[in-house]
């Protein structure tokens, strides 16, 4: 039975690198949504029923942790995969997260790693 | 003692001789005077007796006329009682007034008058009488008792030059007696003169000379007072840290104190009295001319004090020693001026500065790791995003992409690339140190900052508005400069709240020249200004006048409070200036900093 295809949600200010991650993600099979900013992609959010956020840190405004941490209050089942170019990050940070990685880990690690949240589902 | 004491004490020493011998004059007039009149007394004397003995002549003469007369009856031999009258008259007069006046007994005149009158109305006048008359008149008896009064005559006047001799030799005595007397009084008298002046002057000159030994006491105190106090300074000026050399109005070298010869190698004996910029040589650190010595502004009043800022990393002299190897100085001047204020020499301080050029120097490294430092985090995430999408983008082309699409990836990847190669540039620009000053295109310079800053601002919300002047070209360190505006345009953003705006504008300034109108601008080269201007808070009036302090910071933990003070550093010694003006009004806040750099050698296009 063909599985309806998953919404990810994806938020990043980098236009480029927003642009690659969705086109991997499609290649994946996933329907992705993006958004360029924080309060963009909180509105994004709410208005679709999205399955998982891939969510940029470094943002102007909001950053990823404010971000997570409002999505949270809405929609505390929604998985969300915080990207961030910094090795480490404040635990008040990944604490609203579901898991994170740092960019340039490379496209295979962040499908198995957003694909890993969606538990007992094979893809 | 005063003056005025000491010519009292004179005076007193001169006039009590003086009036000493007033005094010995004195006693000495009475004497004579005395002797005087006992000298009178004796002359007195001895006209009394040659009266009385003309008297007796005279006496003797008139009874030899009378004799004659009788004998002879002839009128003749009458003639000397008759001539003998009136003189005897006279003499007997004189003799009575005589003994009077000498205060003697004026009855033995008496007595003589008596006697002579009794002989001459008893027997002369009868006798002459009866001669004439014929009458014989040698009667014996008649004759013996005209002798008898006669001797009665002669004795009486005996008498009286006995008396008058007598008293002659008495008023010997009495002269003889006081001559003595007026001897012993004079030599009395000089003795105690002698002693009195004697102690006098001893008294008053022992004063003088109590003084004069105080006088002394006191130059010998003040000048031990004056060599010791000579000698503290000597000591001070030879254990102070700093040079000092002492020169004279010719610029000639008086003295150098131990850290003078330590860095001059000069000893103070060689230097002595060598000109001042032989000892003492300065060259500019960078163009390496000669700096005119301090001497050389001779002899105009008043001598600038020349001391350069302590804490300035401007151009600083070097001194070149005397064995030719330099050190870089710190330096100041001021003139001696004697009592009437007219210039007597310089002395010039200095000290090594090359501890503190190397403290200096590090700080300046750790500023530079600091600014360094702060932007690498977001020069990191500048890196690794097109990085990250440039993977991304490998991933893609290997998974059969359509010819159209592998254009796209392509092309992505290396605008992708081009971002990253350009911010590599720009960070390694920071580094490019440069020996000699180049000409740098300052719109190409800030561009790349600006690249570098780019995230920092965009995370911070913070817009920026630039407008470049075209063809802005100094000459100068551009790694220097890049540092100086990073640090700029980073407070400008740290001070912009959210929305806040940057404006960052280049202008070409052409040369001002002094103009008398206007006295008040500074005259300036041509060259480029630089301004960046933000809508923070604003700095208040008491902290504007700290910013170019080292370590003064309002960051706290987030600043080294070294920025502004590189800064400054660098713009001075391009030659520039840099200047903030701030304003804490509600309506109006913001802080506007102003660098300005002459253009040097460069063109502008």
């Amino acid at each position: 039975m063909p599985q309806p295809r998953r919404l990810v949600l994806c938020v990043d200010d980098e236009t480029v690198g927003l642009q690659v991650r969705r086109m991997i993600l499609e290649r994946a099979g996933y329907k992705v949504l993006t958004a360029h900013d924080g309060p963009s992609g909180l509105d994004a959010f709410v208005e679709h029923p999205i399955d998982a956020v891939v969510l940029d840190y470094a943002m102007p405004g909001m950053d990823g942790g404010q971000v997570a941490a409002h999505m949270r209050a809405k929609k505390p089942q929604v998985p969300i995969l915080l990207l961030s170019a910094y090795m480490t990050l404040p635990p008040d940070v990944t604490r609203h997260v579901d898991i994170y990685m740092t960019k340039g880990e490379g496209a295979p690690m962040l499908l198995q790693k957003l694909n890993g949240l969606f538990p007992g589902q094979t893809h | 003692m005063n003056l005025r004491q000491l010519n009292r004490i004179l005076l007193q020493t001169l006039l009590v001789p003086v009036v000493a011998l007033f005094f010995v004059a004195g006693v000495l007039a009475l004497q004579i005077r005395k002797a005087e009149l006992t000298v009178a007394h004796m002359q007195a004397a001895g006209d009394n007796i040659s009266t009385a003995t003309r008297v007796a002549q005279l006496t003797v003469n008139e009874d030899n006329g009378i004799r004659g007369f009788q004998l002879t009856s002839n009128d003749i031999f009458l003639q000397p009682y008759r001539n003998a009258q009136l003189p005897l008259q006279r003499g007997l007069a004189q003799l009575r007034e005589g003994i009077a006046k000498q205060g003697g007994d004026p009855h033995m005149v008496d007595d003589l008058v008596l006697a002579h009158d009794t002989w001459r109305i008893a027997f002369a006048e009868p006798i002459i009488q009866s001669t004439i008359n014929g009458t014989d008149t040698r009667d014996t008896g008649l004759n013996l008792r005209a002798k008898a009064q006669m001797d009665q005559v002669i004795s009486v006047i005996a008498r009286i030059i006995t008396a008058e001799q007598r008293q002659r030799a008495e008023d010997v005595r009495t002269w003889r007696r006081q001559v003595r007397q007026t001897l012993q009084i004079l030599v009395v008298l000089a003795v105690f003169i002698g002693l009195a002046i004697g102690i006098s002057a001893r008294n008053r000159l022992h004063r003088v000379s109590d003084a004069f030994q105080g006088t002394l006491e006191e130059v010998r105190h003040n000048a031990q007072l004056t060599y010791d106090s000579e000698q503290r300074l000597r000591t001070m000026l030879t254990s102070i840290g700093e040079g000092i050399i002492v020169c004279d109005i010719q610029g000639k070298v008086e003295l150098l104190n131990t850290v003078a010869e330590q860095l001059t190698g000069w000893s103070l004996a060689d230097a002595l009295h060598e000109p001042v910029d032989k000892i003492f040589h300065l060259v500019n650190e960078s163009t390496r001319e000669d700096l005119e010595a301090p001497a050389a502004s001779f002899p105009q009043l008043p001598l600038p004090a020349r001391s350069p800022g302590h804490d300035s990393l401007a151009n600083h002299p070097i001194l070149i020693r005397r064995d030719g190897t330099e050190i870089p100085i710190n330096e100041s001047e001021a003139p001696i001026t004697d009592r009437s204020g007219k210039l007597a020499g310089v002395v010039i301080v200095f000290r090594d500065i090359t501890e503190q050029r190397r403290a200096q120097t590090t700080l300046l490294a750790t500023e530079k790791l600091a600014v360094a430092g702060r932007l690498a985090a977001t020069l990191a995430h500048e890196i690794h995003n097109p990085l990250d999408a440039v993977i991304n983008l490998l991933y893609l082309m290997r998974s059969n992409p359509t010819a159209a699409e592998t254009e796209q990836f392509l092309d992505l990847a290396s605008k992708e690339l081009d971002r990253v190669a350009q911010i590599s540039r720009a960070m390694l620009g920071m580094y490019r140190e440069s020996k000699e000053p180049v000409a740098v295109d300052i719109e190409e310079m800030l561009t790349s900052i600006l690249l570098l800053l780019d995230r920092q601002m965009r995370q911070a919300q913070v817009r920026l508005r630039a407008e470049f002047a075209p063809g802005a070209v100094v000459i100068g360190y551009p790694a220097e400069l890049r540092q100086v505006f990073i640090n700029l345009l980073t407070n400008a953003a740290d001070a912009s709240g959210v929305d806040g705006l940057i404006e960052l504008k280049t202008e070409i300034c052409a040369e001002r020249r002094r103009n008398s109108r206007s006295p008040e601008i500074e005259p300036r080269p041509a060259g480029v200004s630089i301004t960046i201007t933000d809508q923070g808070e604003g700095i208040d009036a008491q902290t504007l006048p700290k910013l170019f302090q080292p370590f003064f910071t309002t960051k706290g933990e987030h600043g080294t409070g070294l920025g502004l003070w590189v800064s400054q550093g660098i713009v001075q010694k391009h030659n520039g200036t840099i200047t903030i003006k701030s304003s804490t009004a509600s309506e109006s806040h913001g802080t506007t900093v102003t660098v300005f750099l002459p253009r040097g050698e460069a063109v502008f296009a």
